[in-house]
């Protein structure tokens, strides 16, 4: 007897729960979440010496964010340093890191946590591309891919998070890709880093919240094809409904989910429509869509930025 | 103009596939005969492997078992011969080292020939919060349960090709779907095993005359000694699965070519409600399903400990070798 009660008190719960959120969800529609103050926190944004690290890197200095740059490149990593200081900003630390290498990641954010504090938004932003099929891409560079566009992100949450934890305040941004959430001909390793980022990201995110350490916050980014030189040469079957993403756009998008504390921001937002999609259409249909958006030959005009250089 | 054409072409074919898609509800798929074929089991020494095999062993294909514990594959092997006049080759490969890999892959196109099914089922689980899982083990999951598929797909692949003839499986699970609770590692490799897979199917889709199939699988927690200790709260809805029941599901969609296979179908259902409701609501439905205490109560393989020390020299090697 007792069980029957104590189920029916949890089903109760549940609705009262789903109920709730379903009407936050909505409020939220109707009134957007006000943009949070970040002035003042430690940003550290991991590739920050081009492309998208380098414009969210810009943002954070107007909002008056105390800026922490990673980035393999010395000269890349100056230069947005420099930029960053003309934009504004008072305090902006530049460090050369490597983060497909566990130990430098550990070593610097020890450097970081001495000379800066306590990261509070994390961006794991740096990636990169090979652009090959699968059987013509040499084992080194797949792993480089992972190492990069993945286990960074392990590495660094490994690093930042417990102090975040420890003060129950904390932002863990991660840049996926709309190549991780489907496949996409091609960009095998690419994709399969993009998609281990994504459910690490949602993982820590439910851990977290299971945890009740609510004051820690996660984003996750995942844009289509956007014009940073990264993706130099693809292109897109129907720039209407799946344009190739202009930097500012994105990154302004990305620092307005950031400051609002969404959950998933997918750019364009025909992503949306598209993963719902996915999720019920048989395969041979949602085949037909994605030849029909030329997602197939997207890749097939890609050009190496790194052979180019 | 161009554009018109191409869009009316488009309607026409989403409409055919669509219709089609529903005949095959009614209809059922006929089913492949695989005898003679050279099926090639990662983790074959227990749980799902050791099934699949048999499976693959009363219809007559030809069994190549990969495991890092020898003991369990060759017990695998034992009640494999017992389906009758099958013939079954053992090999002992620990699939995160990509040399092994290699290596053993080598030996078995030499002794055995062209791999025409691989089922890349091998796979590991910590179960911890993230924060309290050593790094090595992090690594290690990551290792087995996905960048294992890289190695094993690049070395079987290219004969797979030239023989326009074979079928890629893919065990991936609802974890590489969707984030979970104490499995961040899992759930990461399992999300980089599942985009692997689907690059790869498209990737072959687009070759032209390619016979080539692929087959993703999504379980749910199996009933086997990996996820020993989980409990769920509604055996209706989300069931902890049942060894035999996963292995004939499993069994069965490849012999129909299925390509995304999610068991139970519950599992459809949920990831559509997944892109239509908030976060916050999935997490209220998880509690209330029980999915995130699932976890709470994991104790996972009593020789789990001795396979980490035993392991732990080896991937030290292997993530040597990566970055090199």
């Amino acid at each position: 007897m007792s069980s029957s009660l104590q189920s029916t008190k949890k089903f109760l719960v549940f609705l009262g729960k789903s109920l709730y959120t379903v009407l936050e969800a909505l409020v939220s529609t109707i009134i957007p979440k006000p943009r949070k103050n970040v002035a003042g926190e430690i940003v550290l944004i991991t590739g920050a010496g081009s492309g998208l690290g380098r414009l969210l890197a810009l943002q954070f200095a107007h909002l008056g964010s105390v800026l922490v740059l990673w980035d393999v490149s010395k000269e890349g990593n100056e230069e947005t340093c420099k930029l960053a200081q003309e934009a504004g900003a008072r305090r902006v630390h530049a460090y050369i890191c490597d983060c497909s290498q566990k130990e430098e990641v550990y070593r610097v954010a020890d450097q970081v946590k001495k000379e800066v504090g306590d990261v509070s938004i994390l961006i794991n932003n740096a990636g990169i591309v090979t652009g090959r099929k699968f059987l013509d891409c040499p084992d080194e560079l797949m792993e480089k891919s992972f190492d990069v566009n993945f286990k960074a992100h392990l590495w660094t949450y490994k690093a930042f998070l417990p102090a975040m934890i420890a003060n129950n305040h904390g932002h863990l941004v991660c840049i996926s890709s709309s190549a991780g959430l489907i496949g996409v001909n091609g960009l095998a390793d690419y994709c399969a880093s993009k998609f281990a980022a994504l459910g690490f990201a949602e993982s820590m995110f439910v851990e977290t919240f299971a945890q009740k350490q609510r004051g820690v916050k996660t984003t996750i980014v995942c844009p289509f094809f956007i014009k940073t030189g990264m993706f130099e040469g693809c292109t897109t079957g129907c720039p209407s409904l799946l344009p190739i993403l202009e930097p500012e756009y994105a990154v302004r998008k990305i620092i307005d989910a950031i400051l609002r504390e969404k959950l998933y921001l997918y750019m364009p937002k025909f992503l949306y429509f598209l993963v719902f999609l996915k999720s019920f259409l048989p395969l041979s249909t949602g085949l037909a869509i994605a030849d029909y958006l030329g997602i197939f030959h997207a890749m097939d005009g890609f050009v190496d930025q790194k052979k180019q250089r | 103009m161009d554009a018109m054409l191409d869009t009316i072409t488009f309607l026409g074919k989403f409409l055919y596939y669509f219709v089609e898609s529903l005949a095959y509800k009614i209809i059922p798929r006929g089913k492949k005969n695989i005898a003679g074929e050279i099926v090639l089991i990662t983790g074959a020494g227990s749980g799902l492997g050791r099934l699949l095999a048999l499976h693959f062993a009363s219809h007559g294909a030809i069994l190549v078992l990969w495991d890092i514990n020898e003991e369990g594959n060759m017990e695998t092997c034992r009640l494999a011969k017992e389906k009758g006049d099958v013939k079954v080759f053992v090999y002992k490969c620990d699939c995160s080292n990509r040399l092994e890999v290699y290596r053993v892959a080598d030996q078995v196109r030499k002794e055995v020939g062209d791999v025409t099914i691989l089922i890349n089922n091998a796979g590991v689980v910590t179960g911890k919060l993230f924060l309290n899982i050593p790094d090595h083990m992090v690594e290690r999951s990551f290792l087995v349960n996905a960048l294992s598929h890289f190695w094993t797909c690049k070395t079987f692949l290219p004969a797979m090709i030239k023989n326009n003839h074979g079928h890629l499986v893919c065990i991936s699970s609802v974890a590489g779907l969707t984030g979970t609770n104490r499995l961040s590692d899992y759930s990461a490799s399992k999300f980089a095993a599942f985009g692997l897979a689907e690059s790869l199917f498209l990737e072959l889709t687009m070759r032209k005359k390619t016979d080539i199939k692929t087959t993703i699988i999504c379980p749910y927690f199996i009933k086997t000694g990996m996820f020993k200790g989980c409990q769920t709260k509604y055996p209706l809805l989300l069931p902890l699965l049942e060894q035999e029941y996963v292995a004939k599901r499993v069994f069965d969609a490849i012999l129909e070519e299925q390509v995304y296979v999610m068991i139970p179908k519950f599992i459809y259902f949920a990831l559509i409600l997944k892109q239509i409701i908030s976060p916050k609501m999935m997490i209220a439905l998880g509690e209330y399903l029980g999915a995130d205490t699932c976890m709470s109560s994991f104790q996972g393989r009593e020789n789990a400990n001795e396979l980490q020390a035993e392991t732990e020299a080896p991937v030290a090697q292997a993530a040597n070798v990566g970055t090199e």
